[in-house]
């Protein structure tokens, strides 16, 4: 029969613990209400500028405006090398959000593989970069501290390594792979090519009658240099504030479940504690009975 | 009367959204106005000052460090790197928002001579607030 002050110590471990994960949780909550606000507000950024910088790329693939040559733009044949930004948390309890990003980081690192290109990595957010160290997967990068705390400035300044990489002809290809946020309960994974920009998304019948670029050649050249660089830091940047959105969206859900897990316990627990308190009694006084009885 | 549809973004949301009828800008080679209409465009922004003349006549400044913007005939898109707007009522908000835009245009321009000429056109827009 387990022991009463045991079961009883056990409960109050239980609703302790059930404390913390509701305080975790309205944390979260009020983190997430910030943090959705911001992505809100951003995102109409993000997708100005990558509208903007994929027309502009397809008007150079389709038109060909004085002969721009630029490895941004053209789709690279036979790639040898690519980097993988992934984007994590820095802190756990939140679900499967991070294994989530993780899995899809091998999974691409496996097709990649397949494919005989090399793969560089570079992991922003701990967790992420916990998994692949003791892993002992290589990263050529390691950034704590960011992914919790997302500052356009640090975050420009990782993106701008691998850009400038990328035009010096030493890689052929930049992702970021993130979670981010959909809605309250529901996370989206996200694989995004930055680098070269996607031309598919654009007709060449549609471009010929948008804007056209009324520029000349060394000036484009010069604006899609500058554009493109914001273009490469801001999706850096966006990744960071929707992953930490989606982070705080996960750790909700997770720390809800737990807070139902625990009060399931309580209950379950309580019952378990008034049997054996009941049965405590009935021994009792079947002894006491039986004393009387042997008395007479 | 023709108006166009303006739209001001920054990394931090919309800053102005409404119809126009004039809007300077400070373009990498200078200074240029779009009117309605205008032929189809983009081009890159420094720091400066955009002015806007509302549909309904006002006239509104945002102070910019860095921008691209995109012109079609019926629609004029600033995507800009950091912004204020110079507005507001009282002149404790207008000096903060004074400045907010000073500061914003230190951190990016090197020049003197560029700084100053924009300070001026900021202080005179603040003036016409007061």
């Amino acid at each position: 029969m387990a022991n009463l002050k045991d079961i009883q110590r056990k409960i109050k471990s239980v609703s302790s613990t059930q404390k913390t994960t509701r305080a975790m949780k309205l944390v979260s909550t009020a983190k997430l209400r910030r943090a959705e606000e911001l992505a809100k507000r951003s995102r109409l950024f993000a997708e100005k500028t990558n509208a903007m910088i994929s027309e502009l790329a397809s008007q150079i693939e389709c038109m060909k405006i004085g002969g721009i040559e630029n490895r941004a733009f053209s789709e690279i044949e036979a790639p040898k090398m690519v980097d993988i930004i992934f984007v994590t948390a820095d802190k756990g309890l939140c679900g499967g959000f991070n294994m989530q990003t993780i899995k899809a980081v091998r999974k691409l690192m496996a097709e990649f593989k397949d494919e005989k290109v090399k793969v560089r990595l570079r992991g922003v957010g701990k967790k992420g970069i916990e998994f692949f160290s003791y892993n002992q997967v290589e990263m050529l990068d390691q950034e704590i501290g960011l992914s919790s705390m997302p500052d356009m400035d640090r975050a420009a300044e990782f993106m701008d390594a691998s850009i400038q990489d990328f035009k010096d002809g030493k890689i052929d290809g930049v992702y970021v792979v993130y979670n981010g946020y959909k809605n309250v309960i529901t996370q989206e994974l996200h694989v995004n090519r930055i680098m070269p920009v996607d031309t598919n998304e654009f007709d060449c019948q549609d471009v010929s009658k948008s804007s056209l670029l009324e520029l000349e050649a060394e000036d484009s050249e010069k604006m899609l240099d500058a554009l493109l660089t914001k273009y490469a830091q801001y999706n850096m940047y966006y990744a960071l504030i929707d992953s930490v959105a989606a982070e705080h969206s996960a750790r909700m859900q997770a720390m809800d479940a737990a807070t139902n897990n625990a009060k399931e316990m309580v209950k379950k627990l309580t019952v378990q504690y008034n049997k054996a308190r009941q049965e405590a009694i009935t021994t009792e006084l079947i002894e006491i009975i039986s004393g009387v009885e042997s008395m007479k | 009367m023709d108006t166009f549809k303006l739209e001001v973004i920054t990394p931090n949301g919309l800053i102005f959204d409404n119809e126009a009828v004039e809007v300077t800008l400070p373009g990498e080679e200078g200074e240029f106005g779009v009117l309605p209409r205008h032929a189809s465009l983009t081009t890159l922004l420094k720091a400066g000052v955009i002015d806007i003349v509302t549909a309904d006549k006002r006239t509104e400044s945002i102070v910019v460090n860095w921008g691209v913007v995109q012109v079609t005939e019926d629609k004029v898109t600033v995507l800009v790197d950091g912004a204020v707007a110079i507005r507001g009522e009282g002149e404790s908000e207008v000096a903060k928002v004074l400045a907010d835009a000073k500061r914003l245009l230190a951190a990016v321009s090197d020049s003197k001579m560029a700084l100053a000429s924009v300070s001026a056109k900021i202080e005179s827009a603040a003036h016409k607030l007061l």
